[in-house]
């Protein structure tokens, strides 16, 4: 049993206009594929775990509201770094200006 | 490319150059895609002029490289590595399997059989 062409073309067309797709009896390449395809760009530029807040940002958020704002890890870390300069063991100083040239000369 | 590259450092994984560097195409990209795939659909409508197309074509392959979705490469969220990464855990095989072990992803469950 054979239905004419004519037949189905009229199916698809209806088809096309219940479903509101383009009718393309031919199958001509219009390029609509491309313009169904949904956009990749949000969910690969979201590989990458986003930058955590850091007790700074946080004191840079709400220091201007004048709230008692404490780094606990911050000031413990001051504290070390006072009591070894306090012994004599911190950090030597910044050179202050451009390396002497003979500096790094052997002496002969 | 460094004109891709944010001021300033915005994810906060394992960072070295090459993650940065992915990253910078990944964003490159997602700014970009509207318009490559714009001019993907005039290259492959047949229906336009052919002269269009060919210059739809010539466009797109003259954008900076680092708008093509080749370019990029999944690496490792823990240590920048770029061969052995699982997909759905973002991780490489060692690193997926010192993190499972120490029971650090739910549901994950060492097996034997």
């Amino acid at each position: 049993m054979s239905v004419p062409r004519a037949r189905l073309l009229a199916l698809m067309k209806a088809q096309c206009d219940v479903f509101s797709t383009t009718y393309n009896p031919e199958g001509i390449r219009t390029g609509n594929k491309i313009l169904r395809q949904r956009l990749k760009g949000p969910s690969l530029a979201a590989y990458y775990p986003k930058k955590m807040l850091k007790f700074r940002d946080f004191q840079e958020e709400f220091g201007q509201l004048e709230l008692l704002i404490e780094d606990d890890a911050e000031i413990a870390r001051l504290e070390h770094v006072a009591a070894l300069k306090a012994r004599g063991k911190g950090a030597p100083k910044k050179k202050s200006g451009p390396p002497d040239p003979t500096a790094g000369k052997k002496r002969k | 490319m460094s004109m891709f590259r944010s001021k300033k450092l915005d994810i906060g994984c394992f960072t070295n150059i090459k993650i940065i560097r992915d990253h910078s195409k990944r964003k490159a990209f997602e700014a970009a895609e509207p318009e490559r795939q714009a001019l993907r659909y005039v290259i492959r409508n047949t229906t336009l002029p052919a002269r269009t197309r060919a210059i739809a074509q010539l466009q797109l392959t003259q954008m900076h490289c680092y708008t093509r979705p080749t370019q990029i490469r999944n690496r490792c969220v823990l240590g920048g590595k770029a061969r052995g990464v699982l997909r759905a855990f973002k991780m490489t095989r060692y690193n997926f399997r010192m993190e499972a072990l120490a029971g650090n992803l739910p549901g994950v469950k060492k097996a034997s059989w």
